[in-house]
């Protein structure tokens, strides 16, 4: 499968959080790394640089998964989703992801705010330990 | 395989593993979603059972949220979890913070830190550009150092890091 523009892989990326929505099980996996295939070829290693990816020449575009986790039996259930992110769009495209997974990732714990009250009217000395 | 129970020790690990090897690693977050455990309630209070059993079966479904760094070709694993939504932000903003040495772009801090207070460090900004200048070596040596030391002086060390 080819890869997505950033605004589709988006928008598939929020129907696949939200087919998981309401479920009692189940798994997403979000993958990121350095896009080395198709590319322009680095330069030699020299005495200088004995590993040249560690200072490309150019930025490189980072590749970005995400999967359902489904395969062998499950295969034809797999949703598998993959985008391309040019070094200058990274920082848009991951406040944009961190939004769309934050309002996806629905089942961690919230901040629980009340038993900290308890705790407070219980003594009022340890959490004031805590809160420095 | 480490587990890191700061998200901070975490980041700075992996920051360090994907300057060493920028190629190969990668970052995996596993969002999952599991049934919770059913406690088997106590034989002797036989009473509290069936208020206990509804309380479990109304209990929803927990998520955990697991970060990996993986570099397939030295076999380094760095592993972060949470369970905590509020964490969830920050640590995609985390990622990508991370993703600037995966596209092999320079440090987003150092620049920040250049025209800030210049005055006030001028000597290690230099260091730090020298640093910069023999990551080949430094990095990787930079990486053995023993974690126990670095959870012990967690403090200063990750002030060190930070600027």
């Amino acid at each position: 499968m080819g890869h997505l523009s950033n605004d589709e892989f988006f928008t598939k990326l929020v129907e696949l959080f939200d087919s998981r929505k309401g479920k009692d099980h189940g798994h997403i996996f979000l993958t990121q790394k350095r896009l080395s295939y198709d590319q322009p070829p680095l330069p030699e290693p020299t005495s200088d640089t004995i590993l040249p990816d560690l200072h490309p020449p150019r930025p490189l575009p980072v590749l970005i998964r995400a999967t359902n986790g489904k395969g062998k039996e499950n295969r034809a259930k797999k949703i598998k989703l993959s985008t391309v992110v040019d070094p200058e769009a990274l920082p848009a495209f991951f406040e944009r992801y961190a939004d769309v997974c934050k309002a996806g990732m629905t089942t961690l714990k919230p901040r629980d705010r009340s038993k900290r009250k308890t705790k407070a009217k219980k003594k009022k000395t340890t959490t004031g330990a805590v809160g420095a | 395989m480490p587990h890191y129970a700061k998200s901070e020790e975490w980041l700075r690990e992996s920051q360090r593993l994907l300057e060493a090897r920028p190629t190969t690693t990668r970052i995996t977050t596993k969002y999952s979603i599991k049934t919770p455990k059913v406690r088997k309630p106590k034989p002797t209070d036989a009473a509290a059972e069936p208020t206990t059993t509804t309380a479990a079966a109304a209990k929803p479904a927990r998520g955990c949220l697991a970060l990996k760094t993986y570099d397939p070709v030295s076999g380094v694993t760095l592993k972060y979890r949470t369970s905590k939504a509020a964490e969830v932000s920050r640590l995609i903003l985390c990622l990508g913070k991370l993703s600037r040495p995966m596209a092999g772009l320079p440090e987003l801090k150092d620049e920040i830190m250049a025209d800030a207070p210049a005055n006030e460090e001028g000597t290690p900004a230099a260091e730090k550009s020298e640093a910069a200048a023999t990551t080949t070596s430094a990095a990787p040596a930079a990486q053995q150092q023993p974690t126990p030391a670095a959870g012990g002086g967690g403090k200063g060390k990750k002030k060190k890091g930070k600027k």
